[in-house]
């Protein structure tokens, strides 16, 4: 076989693989090894158990575990995602779910849970468990745990926890984190590129 | 407690937070306006006027304290567009027209001084500094880089006034004396020299994304979500920045054509 006959198959593999691959996110920070999507099952706010890995498989998935009573990084975290996706076309906002764990479970009923969600989008999916459930599955992950602070004078607290997105793609992994802090022009970047993970496969 | 207010991340409260920063600022702010416009009034300048320039004194402190100050520094594009209004385009033609003449009588014959203030208060000059000043504190990097630390805060808020005298200097105090600096040349400087803020502001009201993370990253706020507060801030600049100036243009117009034109025509200050 000649050099140009064996050379010329391999540069059309190559070429076919760098066209086909989605582009990298440009935010947030990557997660390495991927992170396989995870099993689990929750309540979610209609009361139903909800399944993550089997409801969630292969879509655009955002991961968070936050509290409804939290002042300033959750409702922040979730409109600014919540912005973005209401600017995708029709097809690619199908293609996306936002799933919200509370970390604080003694407060966040399932009503309230609700009704949080819905000031940002009444499509994002809300998930209740008991708390050591909910710790079981944030370690299985590699998450911290949420930490209960102090209650105060008036008997409020606030809940530690780590303020980051993970985001599933249509391969059933996640590749990258988004932390506390991403903007919205960011989101905007990146999320049509995490889309094409799926696109990838599809073609 | 602070000395001026900055965007400290934490929670909105309407809890009052005091900022001795800005009392002593109003506080010099106000003492320089007293001695200037008692020497207007044995200058002949009419009483009305003083009570204007004692009006921008109380807007410049309202702006700058608590609520609007501390909201404007570190929760909402809304209130920071509103101290941008204020201090640069409604205080400072209101605090320059009482004290134009002891201004004027205040400039040097000959000198550096002299040179400096002739040179700066140039028209061109004078809405090239206004400009620049308005361009580089709307850079989102510049904002976000100098809104959480009091000393930046301070930055952007002296030279907003700064920027805003130096800008209604020529039109108002006219002095050194530029007799080409007529009524209609007035008029079309100050509608030059403001096409630039506007344009700020459209860029505001068109964006599709909040375009400062001060703002878009801080806790929220419950009427209105980052990006519509961008919008509205758009058109605090545009509408009330329109309003000033264009009202102020149309009172020139209509006293230019009617045989007045003595908005800019204090005495000539005294030669040595």
């Amino acid at each position: 076989m000649s050099l140009s006959r064996f050379l010329a198959p391999c540069m059309a593999a190559v070429l076919l693989s760098t066209a086909c691959a989605a582009p990298a996110p440009r935010h947030g920070v990557p997660i390495e090894p991927a992170l396989p999507r995870p099993s689990f099952t929750l309540t979610d706010t209609r009361g139903i158990p909800f399944e993550f890995g089997q409801e969630t498989r292969g879509l655009l998935t955002f991961l968070f575990f936050g509290y409804t009573n939290c002042p300033d990084v959750c409702p922040v975290h979730v409109a600014n995602v919540a912005a973005v996706l209401r600017k995708l076309p029709f097809e690619d906002q199908r293609k996306a779910r936002f799933v919200f764990v509370t970390a604080d479970p003694a407060r966040d009923s399932l009503s309230a849970l609700r009704r949080w969600l819905d000031q940002f989008d009444a499509s994002f999916i809300g998930l209740r468990g008991d708390e050591a459930e909910v710790i079981r599955i944030m370690s299985g992950i590699g998450l911290p745990p949420a930490i209960r602070g102090a209650a105060g004078p008036d008997g409020r607290y606030e809940v530690g926890h780590p303020a980051t997105v993970i985001v599933f793609t249509a391969d059933d992994s996640a590749h990258v984190l988004y932390p506390f802090g991403t903007r919205q022009l960011d989101w905007a970047e990146d999320i049509p590129r995490l889309l094409r993970v799926r696109r990838q496969r599809e073609d | 407690m602070q000395w001026w207010c900055s965007a400290s991340g934490q929670p909105w409260t309407w809890a009052p937070q005091y900022y001795p920063g800005v009392w002593l600022m109003v506080a010099v702010l106000a003492v320089v306006y007293h001695a200037l416009s008692r020497r207007g009034r044995a200058m002949g300048e009419s009483r009305g006027l003083f009570w204007g320039g004692w009006l921008a004194v109380g807007l410049v402190w309202q702006v700058l304290d608590w609520p609007i100050g501390p909201l404007a520094a570190g929760y909402l594009a809304s209130a920071h567009a509103v101290q941008f209004v204020v201090l640069a385009l409604v205080a400072p033609p209101l605090l320059l027209v009482a004290a134009r003449r002891p201004l004027a009588a205040a400039v040097p014959a000959s000198g550096r001084t002299r040179a400096l203030i002739s040179f700066v208060t140039q028209p061109v000059v004078a809405g090239v500094i206004f400009n620049l000043v308005a361009i580089a504190t709307h850079v989102p990097a510049v904002v976000d880089g100098l809104m959480p630390s009091q000393a930046g805060a301070f930055t952007i808020d002296l030279l907003w006034l700064v920027g805003g005298l130096v800008l209604w200097w020529p039109v108002i105090v006219a002095a050194p004396p530029r007799p080409w600096f007529s009524a209609p040349v007035r008029m079309l400087y100050l509608f030059l020299a403001t096409l630039v803020h506007t344009g700020i502001a459209m860029v505001m009201l068109v964006r599709d994304f909040p375009m400062y993370g001060i703002y878009e990253l801080a806790p929220p706020w419950p009427a209105w979500s980052p990006l519509e507060d961008q919008h509205l801030a758009g058109g605090v600049m545009e509408l009330a920045g329109a309003a000033v100036i264009f009202g102020i243009i149309t009172v020139m117009f209509f006293r230019w054509s009617g045989g007045v034109d003595g908005d800019a025509a204090p005495p000539a200050p005294p030669r040595d």
